[in-house]
């Protein structure tokens, strides 16, 4: 079973996707803020990251230096607002895989993220 | 007291009052509404009635709310709070987006979709079949129910009379599948498609039946006109908005040229420099005395017109030759005479700027005297415009004040003697006064006193 990691600050979100990607035959851990993203990182080495960019303390740009510093192969995709767009260049060069900018269209979110997935079992 | 929170208008930050009081007018016992699919299905005749009372309360507070996110907050927190369904929400078109964005869902964690996490373009095949009035074939209202896309799809013989639309028809389940939606509602203003109602399953798990669809229908009629003239007023207050701004940097332009044609004409004349600067400012200071009086009234816009009169007054000066008013002597007969042109003239100049047709007259008549033996006319009393009357004063008390080519600046306090010496005779009684309090406030400042 593919594993999948979400990290967003927003509950709403985080329950959402669960159940959206569960329904997809994912295994789904989510995680309210980067730190503790970046623990269930270590702990389950989930095949994709769903990674929002605006969180409090720890923002999605720091989570992703940090998994990628842990491990240098991670498939992070970037989730956010057209306000941050300038941080994706930031992002891109650190080795986030794409971004999504919400409010995203659902069908996206799944084309991409079974992409990556395909693409990690064949790995 | 329900009914003066309805007869008190109410805005923005009114809402909140409104969603509590209609929550709490649909739970108390007059008002409550029985949850969908309740148990006691002889209650029914009852729950009919009471729908009713739900819709007229519902319509008749949409139509008061001015911001449609608001209004749509109202209309997910009651179906959420009252019919007993796993969870609702409301897209709304977008037209910076371009597309149908989540304005508010309620319900289950998990099923409840994030506010402003998901889009959807006219390209979403739910969109689609809204858009282009598809749903109609499927189903005689409009409304789109899942197991009834379910069922057709399973059944070969109206699939076959659907052939074009099968595709679609999958996609919409599909899409409704997303969303977890048992039922949407499209939300229809005028020919286009303004929003959807989604809703989930009901909690008791029954089917909905034709009359809580129809039900669910009247409201989402009444919800679109609500939220199409909620945005109508929105994007109406938007341009209320733009237009002022524009004319406020037009305004702003206007009052500088004036600013600079009033400093170009001070500049011939090195004797009354800054004569115009200090005449507007008494003006506007022995102005603010006689605002509530019927005659400042009578103007369409007193204060601003007296302004511009004020920085224009001596614009006729242009046509007078250097000579003789940079004489340091005193002036001949002729020379006099030509002077004293220089209303006439101002009027003359500013006559074929239409906006500026009032402006033009009391600049003519500003050295008119109350007693009538001014110029050019010979004008009296009231036949005196008032802002002329007061051009008149400050004008006279500047040039008494400030060091002139043909006299000798004296002390300030003389002056307002000599004002007042004259009130009456060359000067309008209740000019003079209101331009006396004006000094004792403090507001008659001669810049120029050494």
């Amino acid at each position: 079973m593919t594993k999948i990691l979400v990290v967003d600050d927003e509950i709403d979100v985080c329950d959402f996707v669960r159940s959206f990607f569960e329904e997809r035959n994912f295994q789904v851990f989510t995680a309210l803020n980067g730190s503790e993203g970046l623990r269930i990182f270590k702990r389950e080495k989930p095949h994709i990251v769903l990674l929002d960019v605006r969180m409090k303390e720890m923002d999605g740009i720091e989570t992703l230096r940090k998994m990628k510093g842990v491990n240098k192969k991670a498939k992070v995709i970037m989730v956010t607002a057209i306000e941050d767009q300038d941080k994706m260049d930031t992002a891109r060069k650190i080795g986030a895989l794409e971004y999504i900018t919400k409010p995203l269209v659902l069908e996206n979110l799944e084309s991409i993220v079974m992409s990556y997935a395909k693409e990690g079992k064949n790995a | 007291m329900h009914r003066d929170l309805i007869k008190n208008k109410i805005d923005h930050k009114g809402w909140f009052k409104i969603q509590q009081w209609m929550l709490d007018k649909l739970t108390d016992t007059e008002g409550a509404l029985i949850p969908m699919g309740a148990e006691n299905v002889q209650k029914w005749p009852k729950a009919e009635k009471d729908y009713q009372v739900f819709l007229e309360n519902a319509s008749r507070l949409m139509i008061r709310f001015k911001k449609p996110e608001h209004l749509i907050k109202m209309i997910v927190n009651i179906i959420d709070e009252q019919l007993g369904i796993t969870h609702t929400a409301v897209l709304l078109y977008k037209e910076d987006k371009n597309a149908f964005i989540l304005i508010d869902s309620k319900g289950e964690g998990g099923t409840k979709i994030p506010v402003g996490f998901i889009r959807m373009t006219f390209e979403n095949p739910l969109i689609k079949m809204f858009d282009e009035r598809k749903n109609y074939v499927l189903s005689e209202n409009g409304v789109l129910v899942s197991e009834e896309i379910a069922a057709l799809l399973k059944n070969k013989e109206s699939l076959e009379k659907h052939k074009d639309l099968a595709g679609l028809i999958e996609l919409v389940l599909r899409q409704m599948d997303i969303l977890k939606a048992n039922m949407c509602i499209p939300l229809y203003y005028k020919k286009g498609l303004i929003g959807i109602l989604v809703l989930g399953d009901k909690i008791s798990k029954q089917k909905f039946t034709r009359q809580e669809i129809g039900f669910f229908m009247t409201l989402a009629n009444d919800a679109s006109m609500a939220i199409a003239n909620a945005q109508l007023i929105q994007s109406l207050q938007e341009r209320i908005e733009e237009i002022k701004e524009l004319y406020n940097k037009e305004h702003r332009v206007f009052m500088h040229t004036a600013i600079a044609l009033a400093t170009a004409i001070d500049a011939r004349d090195p004797y009354t420099h800054g004569h115009t600067e200090r005449v507007t400012g008494y003006c506007l200071a022995a102005a603010s005395e006689l605002e509530g009086i019927p005659e400042a009234l009578a103007y369409k816009n007193f204060k601003e017109t007296l302004h511009i009169s004020a920085l224009l007054h001596d614009v006729g000066k242009i046509g007078i030759p250097d000579a003789i008013l940079s004489k340091k002597t005193r002036l001949t007969k002729k020379e006099y005479v030509k002077i004293k042109e220089h209303p006439a003239i101002g009027a003359a100049i500013l006559t074929p700027i239409k906006e500026l047709g009032s402006v033009a007259r009391e600049i003519r008549y500003h050295q008119e005297r109350y007693d009538g033996k001014g110029y050019p006319e010979g004008l009296k009393g009231g036949q005196i415009p008032l802002i002329a009357r007061i051009i008149a004063v400050c004008d006279a008390f500047d040039a008494i004040t400030t060091n002139r080519s043909y006299r000798h600046r004296q002390m300030t306090d003389a002056a307002i003697q000599e004002i007042q010496a004259s009130s009456g005779t060359q000067f309008d009684p209740i000019v003079v006064s209101a331009f006396l309090l004006a000094y004792e406030k403090g507001k008659i400042l001669n810049s120029n006193k050494k």
